[in-house]
């Protein structure tokens, strides 16, 4: 009786302790950032770093707020963000059925574009989206978008990556499904919406949150299409107060905080349909 | 597109046959220009990177001139972020063809857009009988330097707008317990920092005698220091790669590794010298104000010129940024020059230094009492700035100035970090500059 | 009956025909704002990217030059050509430095979590966190962890004897540093990548390597149970099941991960332009962030134009030679 337990414990001890220790470097970097955010300068700046604030300084938080246009900057954000996804949740349902329910010509081949737009990296693109995307007047193909919420939420409005999952999905519903709602009547968009989408819940959700947390997080195109807190994202806003704190480090961690909460909220209610789809997308390989 | 192409390449030689090549009639076009009446409102923007009170300052100086300017002038004066937002919301702005008229700009930015045909001349207009600037010496002779560019034809392209200054600043409660004076030359100054530095039993420091940023502006001003040229004569190469180059970089390099001077990280150094930790540093006389907000307790601090070869014939980097005129309409453009002529007569410019913790930009702004009032209560240092104003020399405005700052930049980190040695340093960075001027011609 | 056929062939034909404009026109009527939307900011900008690159456009559009930004990069310029070539390697050696890592972790942390394991959800949970945090509150945490004075890094180097050392700011080289400290000299080919880059890397394992345990678990769970049945009964050690079983049958999986890795890797970003910007001494300027100066910061646009074109063709050559020689290796169930 001992001699498999005694045989089995050190085995997975050892299998705790390594996860832990993993979990714990990974871990690290986001304690010691909510717990430098609550000291003062002094003991923030203290070598080597005290684990726990000695004395609780919330008001660095009321500091870094006040400190920038914190309010307008994830306003700016929640409303880019949440319209991207909207958009681009819808077009992809909607190019996802065509390529998965419909037969036309120029089916494969226009699958095959979307894909190979994959391979244009944005760099690439980077240029001529913000010569195009400056300019006034379409004579000049020009939209005159600098420093708009347009800039940063048309282009995004297509995601091959979502087409992709959801046609994925769309293929694995059964024909009879369709045929069934045929016989009953139904056109495609009643099809989709009364049959299709309540089945796909989860890849709804899946592919949404990939493109909230996307453009939530993104950095390159707004730093260079727009240059007024009025239209700048928060990402853009922490990089502007990382110049602006200069050496205050208390309070750029107490902001640093603040502009991750809303996402790691987010990510703990939610964790268990993005890493399914995670999962899912690798499962294609 | 090939049209289009086409199209913008024969617009873009009529544009610089222009400029270049005909300068007499457009002058005298201009000279009309800025002789003209204004007589139904005109509506100017002003695009700035001043934030925070300099922000608060400056709208108030706005305010007051579209309330007193008797000419429906109105200004609109809008922050557009830091310097370096501002200057690619600016190059956006070419791109999109939408220009405020008036911009807040360094040297080099303004080389950039005059280069892309957007900057207006301003010589008729301080000329102009009726509209131009009857007291022009008054104003430092070296930011009218440092606004003429030899690179476009000598013009007067841009105005002073927030001048500052590189200047050392002193801990001068640790001078006086060594019984040290403010060091003025370089050896003064070596001996100071190695005697201000405390190291331990093991030799380890414990506090640095000097912190030493490396920038590019900092370089340049320990070139002038030593009596060196930053630019030939000609303005095609540089000429900071030289002896005084050498010299300037041996003595950080030096200092750095025998554990007197140390590099910073970011802003610290000004946190260590408000609490009493450090020496010296050298930087720009508009960081007054974060000293003064990093100062916990009671601190005896000065500004003083940098150390120098001759403190007789001292120079040190003027730094600050300035303001254009872009094009647009001659209405506009004049009342865009009459903003920025207002902004820089006497009072204003009193009133500016007083609020903003810039430079003034006359000589008899001393004289305000508003001026000596503030400096006597509440800015001693920025009268110790000001008495140093005459001294100053601009960086290189031609374009490219900004990589060169990158190559300075590199250089000055590859000696400190023990990849490259003062000579060897100065060589490539040289090299590498003179390649840039050549690129930019 | 042919005659019937006949009559009613038409008819029925015009129904079908009818049906299948029906269904072109739905299905490109649903397309259509994905094909406009690619068009123009994807494809269009592509070619467009291309053109910009054959021109001098300082700022502004200027005279044709046909390949000449090209030849500037490549070889002609020295010091955009340095600057080019100097990027490549340093993406290489930052993919070199990375990926190889990152997937050894995932990998061993999945098959750790694979199985019946109390807490496994929060374990997971918790190791993904990094990837959904933005790169750039998680840059400001690390360029504190990696602060010379006072980061937690150099307190751990202190304990085991190291000297404090400058990370971000410092241009030196990894190997260079250490044969330093043993009192070698290293010439410069061989001084490995900057400190700077190292601490870049040390930020990318813990940003991505998360996303990765997941899909290395996606693809242990993929891997039949009889499989491991066979082999247990055949008397195999955990380690031969892990090495005959185990990794043939995840290469799929490896495989997807390596190609989404690597393109991580050349694309990257944030996280350099938020911890060094390309310093110190441009040992972390990689093509991406050269494209980024030569455009943004230098005004040149026709020369960001090309670089940009050219890491696109690297981006490409390597994707397609990586699927022809991995893709003959891996084994499918």
């Amino acid at each position: 009786m001992t001699g498999p337990i005694a045989r089995a414990m050190p085995k997975s001890v050892l299998k705790y302790a390594s996860l832990s220790a993993v979990a714990l470097i990974v871990a690290y970097p986001f304690y010691f950032m909510v717990s430098n955010s609550f000291k003062d300068l002094f003991e923030a700046t203290t070598v080597p770093p005290t684990l726990f604030p000695s004395v609780f300084h919330p008001e660095n938080y009321v500091k870094a707020w006040e400190a920038a246009p914190w309010a307008r900057y994830f306003a700016n954000t929640a409303f880019v963000a949440i319209t991207t996804t909207l958009g681009e949740v819808v077009t992809a349902v909607l190019a996802a059925y065509a390529f998965a329910r419909l037969e036309f010509r120029g089916r494969t081949v226009l699958f095959g574009v979307f894909l190979a737009t994959l391979m244009i990296p944005s760099e690439a693109t980077l240029i001529p989206n913000y010569i195009m995307m400056s300019k006034r007047g379409l004579g000049g193909f020009g939209l005159g978008w600098y420093d708009t919420y347009q800039v940063q939420i048309v282009p995004f409005l297509a995601s091959v990556f979502s087409i992709f999952l959801l046609r994925q999905f769309f293929l694995s519903i059964p024909r009879e499904l369709s045929d069934a709602a045929r016989i009953d009547g139904a056109g495609h968009l009643r099809f989709l919406w009364s049959i299709v989408l309540p089945l796909s819940v989860p890849s709804l959700v899946t592919v949404s949150l990939f493109s909230f947390i996307g453009s939530w997080n993104s950095l390159l195109w707004p730093l260079i299409m727009t240059s007024v807190p009025e239209y700048r994202p928060v990402q853009l806003g922490l990089s502007a107060f990382r110049q602006e704190a200069g050496n205050s480090y208390h309070l750029l961690l107490a902001a640093a905080t603040f502009t991750i909460a809303p996402i790691v909220l987010l990510y703990l209610v939610a964790q268990r349909h993005l890493i399914q789809g995670v999962a899912r997308s690798g499962m294609k390989g | 597109m090939r049209v289009k192409a086409a199209l913008l390449a024969t617009l873009m030689v009529i544009a610089s046959a222009c400029s270049s090549a005909a300068p007499a009639p457009l002058t005298s076009a201009l000279s009309t220009d800025a002789d003209i009446d204004l007589t139904a409102p005109t509506a100017i923007t002003l695009w700035h990177g001043l934030s925070g009170s300099q922000q608060k300052a400056l709208d108030e100086l706005v305010a007051e001139f579209n309330a007193t300017n008797g000419k429906k002038i109105t200004v609109t004066a809008l922050l557009q972020g830091n310097y370096t937002q501002l200057y690619q919301k600016t190059l956006g702005a070419i791109q999109a063809g939408s220009l405020p008229e008036l911009a807040h700009a360094y040297e080099s930015f303004v080389a950039d857009y005059t280069k892309a045909g957007v900057v207006v001349d301003l010589g008729p207009y301080v000329a102009s009988k009726k509209n131009g600037l009857s007291d022009k010496d008054d104003i430092y002779k070296p930011y009218f330097d440092t606004n003429t560019f030899p690179q476009f034809g000598n013009k007067l392209l841009s105005f002073p707008f927030s001048k500052s200054m590189f200047v050392m600043y002193v801990n001068d409660d640790m001078l006086k317990a060594k019984g040290l004076k403010t060091p003025q030359t370089w050896d003064e100054f070596d001996k100071a920092v190695q005697a201000l530095t405390i190291k331990d039993a093991a030799g380890k420091t414990t506090q640095y005698g000097w912190a030493v940023p490396l920038g590019a502006s900092d370089f340049n001003a320990w070139v002038l220091s030593r009596g060196g040229n930053l630019m030939s004569a000609d303005q095609k190469t540089v000429a900071w790669n030289g002896k005084e180059g050498v010299e300037a970089v041996r003595i950080i390099d030096r200092l750095v590794k025998g554990g007197y001077a140390q590099v910073p990280k970011g802003y610290d150094y000004q946190n260590d010298f408000g609490a009493g930790k450090l020496a010296f540093f050298m930087g720009s006389t508009s960081t007054r104000p974060f000293i003064k907000d990093a100062i916990k307790g009671p601190l005896n601090w000065s500004i003083a010129q940098i150390p120098q070869t001759d403190p007789a014939k001292a120079h040190t980097v003027q730094y600050g940024a300035n303001v254009a005129v872009l094009k647009s309409t001659p209405e506009k453009q004049l009342a865009s020059w009459l903003f920025v002529k207002w902004f820089n007569d006497k009072e204003r410019t009193a009133k500016w230094a007083t609020t903003s913790y810039y430079m003034p930009a006359r000589k008899t702004a001393a004289e305000s009492a508003l001026l000596k009032e503030y400096w006597a209560k509440t800015d001693t240092q920025g009268k110790q700035a000001f008495d140093l104003l005459a001294t100053t020399v601009p960086e290189p405005n031609v374009r490219g100035q900004q990589d060169i700052r990158d190559v300075i930049q590199d250089a000055l980190t590859a000696v400190t970090a023990g990849k490259s040695t003062p000579e060897d340093a100065m060589k490539t960075a040289g090299d590498k500059a003179n390649a840039i001027l050549k690129d930019n011609q | 009956m042919t005659v019937q056929v006949r009559a009613e062939g038409p008819s029925r034909r015009n129904a079908r025909r009818r049906r299948r404009i029906g269904e072109h026109l739905w299905a490109y009527g649903l397309l259509a704002p994905v094909i406009v939307i690619l068009g123009v900011f994807k494809i269009f900008p592509a070619f467009y990217a291309f053109y910009i690159s054959l021109f001098r456009w300082d700022i502004i559009q200027g005279a044709f030059r046909g390949l000449g930004n090209y030849g500037d990069i490549l070889y002609e310029n020295p010091t955009r050509a340095e600057a080019f070539w100097r990027s490549l390697s340093t993406t290489f050696t930052y993919g070199l430095f990375t990926v190889p890592l990152e997937m050894g972790l995932a990998l061993v942390v999945a098959f750790l979590l694979f199985g019946k394991l109390r807490g496994r959800g929060v374990y997971r949970t918790l190791y993904y966190l990094p990837y959904v945090t933005s790169t750039v509150a998680a840059a400001v945490i690390f360029n504190w962890l990696f602060h010379p004075q006072y980061g937690i890094a150099n307190a751990i180097l202190g304990l085991v004897g190291v000297g404090p050392q400058k990370w971000y700011d410092e241009p030196r080289g990894l190997f260079e540093l250490a044969a330093s400290a043993a009192g070698v000299a290293l010439p410069d080919w061989a001084a490995g990548p900057s400190l700077a880059l190292v601490g870049i890397c040390a930020f990318s394992i813990w940003h991505y390597f998360g996303y990765q345990v997941i899909i290395f678990l996606a693809g242990l769970g993929n891997i039949s149970n009889e499989y491991y049945e066979a082999a247990r009964l055949d008397g195999a050690s955990e380690r031969q099941v892990f090495r005959l079983i185990t990794l043939p049958l995840l290469s799929p999986t490896t495989f997807f991960v390596f190609t989404i890795a690597t393109i991580g890797v050349l694309r990257e970003f944030n996280a350099f332009y938020i911890l060094t910007n390309g310093g110190p001494l441009d040992t972390t300027r990689t093509t991406g962030l050269l494209v980024f100066k030569t455009f943004y910061q230098q005004g040149q646009l026709g020369l960001g134009s090309a670089v940009a074109f050219l890491l696109a063709l690297a981006i490409l050559a390597f994707t397609l030679t990586q699927q022809r020689v991995l893709a003959s290796r891996v084994t499918y169930e």
